[in-house]
């Protein structure tokens, strides 16, 4: 079963949409689903020219499409557990927040909050990911737990923050205290990053590119072999201001900004 | 003029000793009145438990400290959402809810008044401010003596006259209700890293014992002739064996005033621990509830736990610290210049901790052991031991012993051999739970005066009806059936308008704020005192001038005021 919604022009393209009940299983009874815009509930056949292809049994049979401006709906995808998403440009804050299970593909960039709090499932961004992406929210102990998140642009601040599972993999840049207070999991960085993994406690975040503002409270442990690309890097373990015991391994760093 | 006749309702109202009698209750302007005439608007109460409105004489509900538990846990806010609906403004949270949350859950619960239980005298426009944003309640503040400079002065100089003079300036300028003392001298200690542990170690730099404090104070109170007495948090919470300090601070009390207690001290389930250690830490309910048996002069309220998520914050910043070494999770220290300071942590109080499963016991067994209920009345300490919402809960536990076997069937094994809880066989009645949060409340208090509390005529028209018939409901068997109808009123009736409907609001609200004001003479007007404006003048960051709370921020209030004896 495919379902392409395209998005009607706004007469007001800023007002925020809250679009949490777009995920695949909801697509299978075909019953009417609502979503806010702004302060107003709406159907979503007033925001979407929704087509149907085929039938589907289950969730995992769906795949949902995207099409036309949906960069400021929120939270697509989320407590998704099943099926596809596709989204064929920008979306906006919250996509896939806490899903467990499916994959969610952006074609696009995509705005803060990607994957948050994550259980399961994979994200794939073509561009660019805002900030907090595969992190906890705001006062959250555990970010994302489980599933993968892959960004193939840059990503922003705080990436991973709070990382308690699974794998976030940043094919540009991350931007600054990407891994922050990560428990465990995996962290890879292509790219450059600046001050990663201040209070993480465990996990291993790797990061291939050049590490600016490289924190004090690291203890060096020698080199590392890092295997896909023969590229041997600096490993670190810390962050010993927290007692932790996680691995930071870098390919260049800099105690300096 | 308004008119109101709630008929057929099965009255239980202690203060006026009427114990399930059908009546009718006739409303004008807000008063309960003799008659009304027959235009007035009729509420079939059907038979329904119909109380006086709740009182909460402990709760932390408004102020710089819980809204810095907002700040704290944001992820509070992800519980509890309600969207607007009607008159009714969109609210979150569970343990550190929004204002309007916090009202409107009260009121659903039949609780028409609240004192705030700490407010800090400098910050006190924030708690006025937030109080203007709890339209359904009216709202009291216990304000922090605990570590006043002033207050300490005179207290060595053994001056009770000029630390009552003090007390009552202090409490007309920031429009606070009665005196509350945190963890005296701690919290002044916990500036220079210290702490006290019990009434008799000294303050430093002041040179003054919590004892002394406490016994300068409750004199105090009774000379300026305050409603209601000194609230007292004791010394050393929450740690084990702190149960001595407390029966100690009881021995302190003298018998001062024949109309209501001296002494009131709250959360006392944080203050009856035994052994020595987190390791054998046990129950310790029985000696504080005979020595409050013993002793008319001492009411105190449970201060019950109930396991889940919540909020820690108190004034007594030294104890939060301890608590931070514990959990290791946030932590947030503050200090009030010459007055106070204050800490918050969040907590989760589980089954699977022994210690959390004794904290649970003892507040039910103080409750069970405590004689008269008058002597103890039911909190949580707000949101300390628990959100405000689980009262019903510990209403279901006091009167059914059955409920309390399932429960404690549930809680850690090791629990048994460190509690008397599994052997009270004691159930409280319908008037018991009445006299524990209203009745009681209003007359520790010193608000029955004003027509809190109570259901006579002159009385003011804040009555709760519960869904629920008495004669009809075994509590001890049908639990459930008492703490659902205890969580959500039929109807919640405020200063004689129907507020809430179903836990549904349907007005707006405006609540009043109660404050206390007693007139010293002349010669004992401290602003004017020499050294006490120095001390100000030096020491604090504001001046004197603008420290005082200016009326816009209590736009309805009621002054209690009294006649100091100096």
């Amino acid at each position: 079963m495919r379902v392409i919604l395209t998005a009607k022009p706004r007469r007001k393209p800023f007002i925020p949409v809250e679009a949490e009940s777009i995920i695949p299983r909801h697509f299978l009874q075909g019953r009417d689903l609502f979503i806010w815009e702004g302060n107003k509930k709406r159907s979503l056949r007033e925001l979407f020219d929704v087509m149907v292809e085929r039938t589907a049994a289950a969730a995992e049979e769906v795949e949902v499409i995207l099409r036309g401006d949906v960069s400021r709906f929120k939270r697509v995808g989320e407590y998704m557990d099943a099926g596809k998403i596709t989204i064929e440009g920008d979306i906006g804050m919250h996509c896939g927040n806490f899903m467990s299970g499916g994959t969610i593909e952006i074609l696009g960039n995509a705005n803060g909050w990607l994957g948050r709090e994550m259980r399961g499932g994979g994200i794939l961004c073509h561009g660019n990911a805002g900030h907090y992406a595969g992190s906890g929210y705001r006062g959250e102990k555990f970010g994302m737990k489980g599933g993968t998140l892959e960004i193939l642009g840059n990503a922003g601040d705080f990436a991973a923050e709070y990382l308690t599972g699974g794998d976030v993999i940043i094919h540009g840049n991350a931007g600054d205290l990407p891994g922050v207070e990560m428990a465990e999991g995996n962290l890879l960085i292509h790219g450059d990053c600046s001050r990663p993994c201040g209070n993480m406690t465990g996990g291993t975040c790797t990061v291939l590119g050049t590490v600016h503002g490289m924190l004090p409270t690291f203890r060096m442990t020698g080199t590392v072999l890092w295997e896909p690309k023969k590229i041997r890097l600096t490993a670190f373990e810390g962050d010993i201001a927290n007692r932790g015991k996680g691995t930071l391994q870098v390919r260049e760093f800099h105690y300096d900004g | 003029m308004t008119e109101l006749l709630l008929s057929n309702a099965c009255v239980i109202d202690p203060l006026n000793r009427v114990n399930g009698d059908v009546m009718d209750i006739a409303i004008r302007d807000g008063w309960i009145v003799e008659s009304v005439g027959n235009g007035a608007e009729v509420i079939d109460a059907k038979g329904f438990l119909t109380l006086a409105g709740g009182i909460d004489s402990h709760t932390h509900l408004c102020g710089t400290k819980v809204n810095f538990g907002r700040y704290m846990m944001p992820e509070d806010m992800r519980a509890g959402r309600t969207i607007r609906r009607g008159l009714m403004h969109a609210t979150s949270g569970y343990s550190v809810p929004t204002t309007y949350g916090n009202s409107y859950r009260y009121s659903a619960m039949g609780y028409t008044s609240i004192l705030e239980g700490a407010m800090a005298p400098l910050e006190a426009r924030h708690t006025h401010e937030e109080f203007s944003a709890t339209p359904l309640q009216d709202t009291m503040a216990n304000t922090l003596f605990d570590g006043n400079w002033s207050v300490m002065e005179a207290v060595r100089e053994k001056d009770v006259k000029r630390a009552a003079a003090i007390v009552a300036w202090t409490l007309a300028a920031v429009k606070g209700f009665a005196i509350k003392l945190t963890n005296p001298g701690g919290t002044e200690a916990w500036g220079w890293g210290k702490n006290v542990t019990c009434i008799r170690d000294t303050v430093p730099h002041f040179d003054v014992t919590p004892a002394e404090i406490i016994e300068t104070l409750i004199r105090a109170n009774e000379l300026l002739r305050l409603p209601h007495s000194v609230h007292l948090h004791c010394n050393n919470l929450g740690a084990p064996g702190n149960y001595q300090c407390t029966l100690g601070t009881f021995d302190l009390v003298p018998d001062l005033n024949k109309e209501r207690q001296s002494l009131y001290a709250t959360h006392v389930q944080f203050h009856a621990y035994g052994g020595t250690s987190w390791k054998d830490i046990n129950s310790k309910a029985e000696p504080v509830a005979y020595a409050v048996n013993r002793k008319p002069q001492i009411v105190i309220d449970m201060g019950q736990m109930m396991f889940g998520k919540t909020t820690t914050m108190t004034a007594d910043g030294p104890m939060e610290f301890n608590l931070y070494r514990l959990h290791h999770n946030k932590w947030s220290n503050h200090d009030v210049e010459l007055e106070t300071g204050s800490g918050i942590i969040p907590v989760y109080y589980s089954k699977k901790s022994l210690v959390n499963c004794v904290m649970w016991a003892i507040g039910l067994e103080l409750a069970l052991l405590v004689k008269d209920p008058w002597q103890c009345l039911l909190a949580t300490d707000n949101p300390n031991g628990a959100p405000f919402v689980r009262y019903p809960e510990i209403i279901g536990l006091l009167m059914s012993r059955r409920y309390r076997d399932e429960e404690l069937r549930t809680i850690h094994p090791g629990t048994e051999k460190r509690i008397v809880l599994h052997t009270l066989d004691r159930e409280l009645t319908w008037y018991d739970i009445a006299v524990m949060t209203r009745a009681g409340q209003a007359k520790a208090l010193g608000i029955t005066k004003i027509g809190k509390g109570h259901l006579g005529i002159g009385g003011e028209a804040d009555i709760a009806v519960y869904p629920i018939r008495i004669g009809e409901t075994d509590p001890s068997r049908d639990y459930a059936a008492v703490v659902s109808a205890f969580q959500r009123t039929a109807w919640t009736i405020k200063r004689g308008r129907v507020v809430t409907r179903d836990g549904e609001v349907v007005v707006e609200g405006t609540n009043r704020t109660i404050w206390a004001r007693s007139r010293v003479p002349e010669a004992y007007d401290i602003s004017k005192d020499d050294r006490f404006v120095k001390t100000f003048d030096r020491y604090y960051t504001v001046r004197m001038a603008n420290y005082p709370v200016q009326d816009a921020y209590i736009p309805r209030s009621t002054c209690i005021e009294s006649e100091a004896v100096l």
